[in-house]
């Protein structure tokens, strides 16, 4: 690709977007009314595949956590002794685990706790991250100090360390509350990463002469940075937040993995997993499917958050 | 160099202060006392305050904490409340086992990336570089232990067991004990897996990095001179390309360890190893204060170690980089 003195950056790893990304721009530039970023971006968006393949199971996920009731064929937490360990079959399409409980049925209801885990862990971090990192951005000085300090200590601990001692802390339980706790622990290690991009962010879009303007006007702190800082800062943190999903998910299944994440009877991938490895030598297809149902749901994520990557912010990496 | 080595060793010191005392203060917040759990039947108020005296639990939280770093400035890690035995000692029985993992794993790592990017990039949108892709994006997005379990299930189970499932021979001279079984064979026998494991998901994590920053590289004039020199492909690639690109790589990887250690403890528990990792999950789950700040411990040191080499490998792949 040919560098022009005036053409943006080059794109690296996209292979779609390259060739057209000016002269996208150049048409916005041109015809009438500019189009806002947002619509420039899902435009890209839909022309990219991944990002389509990824949106496609990602929808169908949110469709089958949602539905998971009419779903599931039997009960997920009912056990049946007189129909353990039984093979695939068109009763119990993925087979039965050693209490007789319909592994079709479990996947399908964990596919819950896997998208509730990973994106409200995600939200979490968000809602408490963004403000602070805009905080710390904007005022600068002592209060950054502190917020950012805050920040580091955090994430001078390996995640997993620090994650494994606040389920401990937190003593993991089954349903509602235990599936709670680790989207706590979870949101928890994630927070300074949200922090550290917006505030990043902020510290070049304060400098800015609209943000100049709005003071000069006398705009109001807090409106300024939800109405005028915030919006600028969108495109990274969409990204981080929706392949931090993918992140969280398998942070969740690592958890339950190690047996710290919620808390059986509930229908959770990584416990399931874990708990039919004792069994895999007569009955392989046990550990498989919790663990095929683990790969799809972060590769859907995956796939959609490097196709928005490359479509709302195409130098990001 | 040897200045900045030396500063940078010196940074260790409140690192680990702050994270040993995090972890010391959450662990008491835990709910539940190591000390009913090791009585267990025979627990009596009178036999529990002894044993919280023996062990100096009856002391407000950061009295303890000075006194275990006093300790610990002589050279003393503190006994395990629960068996006993001396922390420091366990710590380094299982130190070699976990250093060979995360060893082997990036070697893993580094065999499987550096070809697959570097051919991604330069036949870009080719089927190679689209094979190269596909398999990273799957690489990224399945978990170590769901990579152990297949893995089992192909060598272990379907091929008729031509790899343990578990269990472990020490390599050569680090075997602890006089009843353990120690050899190489035996040993490569044991790593092949877990290291594989453990080493996939980073491999798909580099090749995706290490790709996109040779794209960017190889568009820049510096090699395009390279090019028109008349070299080929392999001297541009190696002798010019590679090191630059690899800086962002570096970086990343070093980002990566805290997610490192998650996975040697995932893989270590799926493989029923005796490493680092078993030894601190079963000490933090079975509350075992002296074993999780040994623990504790022996992570914050490699974490900043690890960053540490992670910086002087920059000046390594580009000289301009010095540290005064």
């Amino acid at each position: 690709m040919r560098e022009g003195p005036s053409s943006p950056r080059p794109i690296s790893g996209g292979s779609v977007r390259e060739a057209e990304l000016p002269a996208v721009v150049a048409r916005g530039a041109t015809a009438g009314p500019a189009e806002s970023p947002f619509v420039l971006g899902v435009r890209r968006l839909r022309k990219s595949t991944t990002a389509l393949i990824g949106a496609g199971i990602v929808a169908v996920l949110i469709v089958v956590a949602l539905f998971a009731d009419v779903l599931a064929p039997q009960s997920p937490i009912t056990s049946d002794q007189t129909r353990t360990f039984q093979s695939p079959s068109w009763a119990s399409p993925l087979g039965t685990d050693q209490l007789g409980r319909d592994m079709l049925s479990r996947v399908i209801h964990g596919t819950r706790i896997s998208l509730l885990v990973g994106v409200s862990s995600v939200l979490l971090a968000l809602f408490i991250g963004v403000p602070f990192g805009m905080i710390a951005g904007y005022y600068g000085g002592r209060i950054d100090t502190v917020v950012m300090r805050t920040m580091d200590l955090i994430l001078a601990f390996p995640i997993y360390l620090l994650a494994i001692i606040l389920m401990v802390i937190f003593s993991p339980t089954a349903g509602l509350i235990g599936t709670m706790k680790v989207t706590g622990a979870i949101a928890i290690v994630r927070i300074p990463i949200y922090a550290r991009l917006v505030r990043g962010s902020v510290l070049s879009i304060k400098e800015k002469e609209y943000i100049e303007a709005c003071r000069a006007l006398g705009v109001r702190d807090p409106w300024i940075l939800f109405r005028h800082v915030l919006p600028n800062c969108l495109a990274p943190i969409i990204v981080t937040t929706t392949l931090g999903i993918a992140t969280s998910i398998i942070v969740e299944a690592t958890l339950s993995f190690l047996g710290l994440g919620t808390q059986p009877p509930t229908p959770s991938w990584g416990w399931d997993l874990k708990a039919n490895v004792a069994f895999i030598q007569s009955n392989l297809w046990l550990s498989l499917f919790p663990g095929l149902a683990i790969f799809i749901t972060v590769l859907g994520f995956n796939l959609f958050g490097d196709g928005l990557r490359d479509a709302l912010d195409p130098r990001l990496k | 160099m040897r200045v900045y080595i030396l500063k940078r060793l010196i940074q260790i010191v409140p690192t680990v202060l702050g994270i040993t005392l995090v972890v010391f203060l959450m662990m008491q917040s835990i709910p539940g006392d190591p000390v009913v759990s090791l009585l267990g039947e025979a627990y009596t108020e009178e036999g529990a305050a002894q044993v919280r005296q023996e062990y100096g639990l009856d002391k407000p939280v950061l009295v303890q904490y000075f006194v275990w770093l006093g300790k610990l400035l002589q050279g003393d890690w503190g006994r395990s409340i629960l068996s006993g035995r001396p922390v420091l000692k366990d710590v380094l029985i299982r130190l070699p086992v976990t250093l060979e993992l995360i060893v082997l794993s990036m070697a893993v790592a580094l065999a499987i990336a550096l070809p697959a990017a570097i051919i991604g990039a330069l036949r870009q949108n080719t089927w190679a570089d689209y094979a190269a892709t596909t398999v990273a994006m799957i690489g990224v997005s399945i978990p170590e232990f769901f990579i152990g379990v297949l893995l089992l299930l192909v060598f272990s189970f379907g091929l008729g067991g031509v790899l343990p499932s578990s269990g472990w021979v020490y390599l050569p001279g680090t075997c602890p004990t006089i009843v353990c079984s120690a050899g190489l064979w035996g040993n490569v026998h044991h790593i092949l897996m877990p290291a594989f494991a453990l080493g996939v998901g980073r491999a798909a994590i580099l090749t995706r990095l290490l790709r996109s920053s040779m794209l960017e590289v190889i568009r820049t004039e510096y090699v395009t001179t390279a090019r028109a020199k008349g070299l080929g492909d392999r001297a541009v690639v190696f002798k010019h390309a590679l090191k630059n690109a690899l800086i962002p790589t570096v970086t990343v990887m070093g980002l990566q360890v805290g997610f490192l250690i998650g996975g040697a403890i995932v893989v270590e528990t799926l493989f029923a190893m005796p490493g680092l990792g078993t030894f601190g999950i079963d000490a933090i789950i079975g509350r075992d204060y002296q074993q999780v700040q040994g623990f504790a411990l022996i992570t914050a040191i490699a974490f900043v170690v690890m960053n540490l080499l992670v910086d002087l490998t920059y000046t390594f792949l580009d000289p301009r980089i010095r540290y005064a």
